[in-house]
């Protein structure tokens, strides 16, 4: 029995598996099926000051390998989740974190200021692609990724920041850099890869928003190289994501730098994926003779060229 | 809602398009009419098929489906034996009031299997007339299933078989003739429940609607498949439904 617990800046983790945010809703359904308290953590459907009601339908489309989505962070508010969710997800016992996205850099910092001490953790979305005021404009350019992530951080005295980063930039090992000097405490990525699926009967894309947001085992490659060149520029730690579907997915993130791993697709596609994750990363942690999963993390050796 | 481990005792083409898939599980399931399953196709799919149930025998179960995409494709192709994961059961589904005796089925293509499951509840009990209707000849199936409603019409889009009209079409001739149900069930596409809305709305006639709406999670958690309601308020067709009070709901 390996131990799986990891310390993501001061938040002790049972194990190094979180759902990722907008596949989990804030945890009530999958607790139908198995006790969310066991996972790492809860990345929450992404929040906002006032509610909103999200894309039009569809929402989602298919492609080999992959989805795609464009929800458009439908979510009841910030206060409504306070009120409602958040006393019972703590209950759970996983840890909880707190999605958020906003308008504008005051949003950011005034939703920041409603969930500081309340959650074990805020993660910032500063790079939703699917609506035009997501924060997405702030998630490009490695200045403005600075300044939000430096006046999110001003809403939060207690709770420790992360910051969710785009794949869909020039660098991302740059933004990474730009959230540190913000005074990001940890970093997330990969966000989804902006995509489209045709109906070629229609001649339409599938999805109502055109574009959407692309996910899923395929996208693995992109964000374990991600996050290998994340890892490398920043000092802080790097929460992988990307198409993790099975253990042996979540080990090759760790070593190429994660301290932990998000998974989401994949809870479409089994509803027990993280249950199982946990449980073969206990197993291969026991069949190589690791004691700690922590001491997996930026072991990867590269190749001499 | 268990994700059983369901094994194929049959998968056939019953009609141009439209296969039946049944499925042996480990345990009888608690299922309500109107309610689905979602379906792992497995392979490069990431996404479950959701699709409703139509029938239930002991540790049975039939879902039916159009042959469309990629993954009913390979759905079709699959032999007796093989096992997939099915996660069920999902939904609402259908309910009748003890106060209502008589109860129409308006289906249309796909929408129909639902409506067999409502049927197979409920026959005996209620005094069914089912409205179905069919694209042409060829896609005519389920006849032995609406044959047990105490009537059924059958119909369709290009007069091959029955008369050449809907399934809303045919119910409200039907209501022009003085029949008057108490409850209206139905499934269909997306035209032919605003017609039914329309219809039931003027009539004064309560009417329930199954809505089929592209999905993520299934299980209420993810926000894919959402629809409008009349109040303002978004719902979760795999969640809040499938199955809509058809005055509550934006079509």
């Amino acid at each position: 029995m390996a131990n799986l617990s990891v310390n993501l800046c001061g938040v002790t983790l049972k194990n190094p598996v979180i759902a990722a945010s907008g596949t989990f809703g804030f945890g009530r359904e999958f607790h139908e099926l198995y006790d969310i308290g066991t996972l790492g953590g809860v990345s929450t459907k992404g929040l906002t000051m006032e509610a909103r009601a999200g894309n039009p339908t569809p929402r989602i489309a298919e492609s080999r390998g992959v989805i795609l989505n464009a929800v458009g962070l439908q979510n009841p508010g910030v206060e409504h989740f306070i009120a409602c969710d958040l006393e019972w997800l703590r209950s759970t016992g996983t840890a909880v974190i707190a999605n958020v996205a906003g308008k504008t850099l005051d949003d950011y910092r005034a939703i920041c200021e409603k969930l500081d001490g309340l959650v074990d953790m805020v993660e910032l979305n500063i790079s939703c692609p699917n609506v035009k005021s997501g924060g997405m404009a702030f998630g490009i350019k490695p200045q403005s990724v600075e300044e939000v992530t430096k006046v999110a951080k001003s809403g939060l005295k207690k709770t420790p920041l992360m910051v969710k980063l785009s794949p869909n930039v020039e660098s991302i090992a740059t933004n990474a850099l730009a959230a540190q000097n913000g005074g990001a405490d940890c970093v997330s990525l990969i966000n989804t890869l902006t995509g489209m699926a045709i109906d070629i009967e229609r001649r339409r894309p599938i999805i109502a928003n055109n574009t959407g947001g692309v996910s899923g085992a395929g996208v693995k490659p992109i964000a374990v190289r991600m996050t290998y060149e994340v890892s490398q520029a920043v000092n802080i730690p790097v929460v992988g994501m990307g198409g993790i579907t099975r253990a042996e997915d979540a080990i090759e993130f760790l070593m190429a730098g994660a301290t932990a791993v998000q998974v989401g697709t994949a809870n479409f596609t089994d509803p027990f994926a993280m249950p199982k994750i946990i449980d073969g990363l206990n197993a291969w942690c026991d069949r190589h003779g690791v004691q700690n999963v922590s001491e997996l993390t930026g072991t990867l050796t590269l190749n001499q060229r | 809602m268990k994700d059983y481990v369901a094994t194929i005792v049959e998968n056939k083409e019953i009609a141009c398009g439209i296969c039946s898939i049944t499925f042996e599980l480990p345990e009888a399931p608690a299922v309500r009419c109107g309610q689905f399953g979602d379906i792992s196709v497995g392979g490069t799919h990431l996404l479950r098929r959701p699709i409703a149930i139509c029938k239930v025998d002991g540790n049975k179960v039939t879902y039916c489906y159009q042959v469309k995409g990629e993954g009913t494709q390979e759905l079709k192709a699959m032999g007796v034996g093989t096992q997939l994961n099915v996660l069920m059961p999902l939904g609402n589904g259908f309910f009748v009031e003890e106060t209502e005796r008589k109860v129409a089925l308006v289906g249309g293509g796909v929408g129909i299997f639902p409506l067999i499951s409502v049927l197979r509840e409920y026959a005996g009990k209620k005094e069914i007339s089912a409205f179905i209707g069919f694209r042409n000849k060829g896609a005519v199936c389920g006849l032995e299933e609406f044959e047990k409603a105490d009537t059924f019409v059958g119909v369709t889009d290009d007069g091959s078989y029955g008369e050449k009209m809907n399934s809303v079409q045919v119910f409200a001739a039907a209501l022009e003739k003085g029949y008057r149900p108490d409850v209206v069930l139905s499934c269909g596409p997306l035209p032919m429940l605003r017609a039914l809305k329309q219809l039931v709305e003027e009539k004064g006639i309560p009417c329930f609607v199954s809505l089929e709406e592209r999905m993520g999670c299934g299980i209420g958690a993810c926000l894919v498949c959402v629809c409008n309601l009349t109040s303002g308020a978004h719902a979760r067709v795999c969640k809040d439904g499938p199955v809509f009070n058809c005055k509550e709901v934006e079509l």
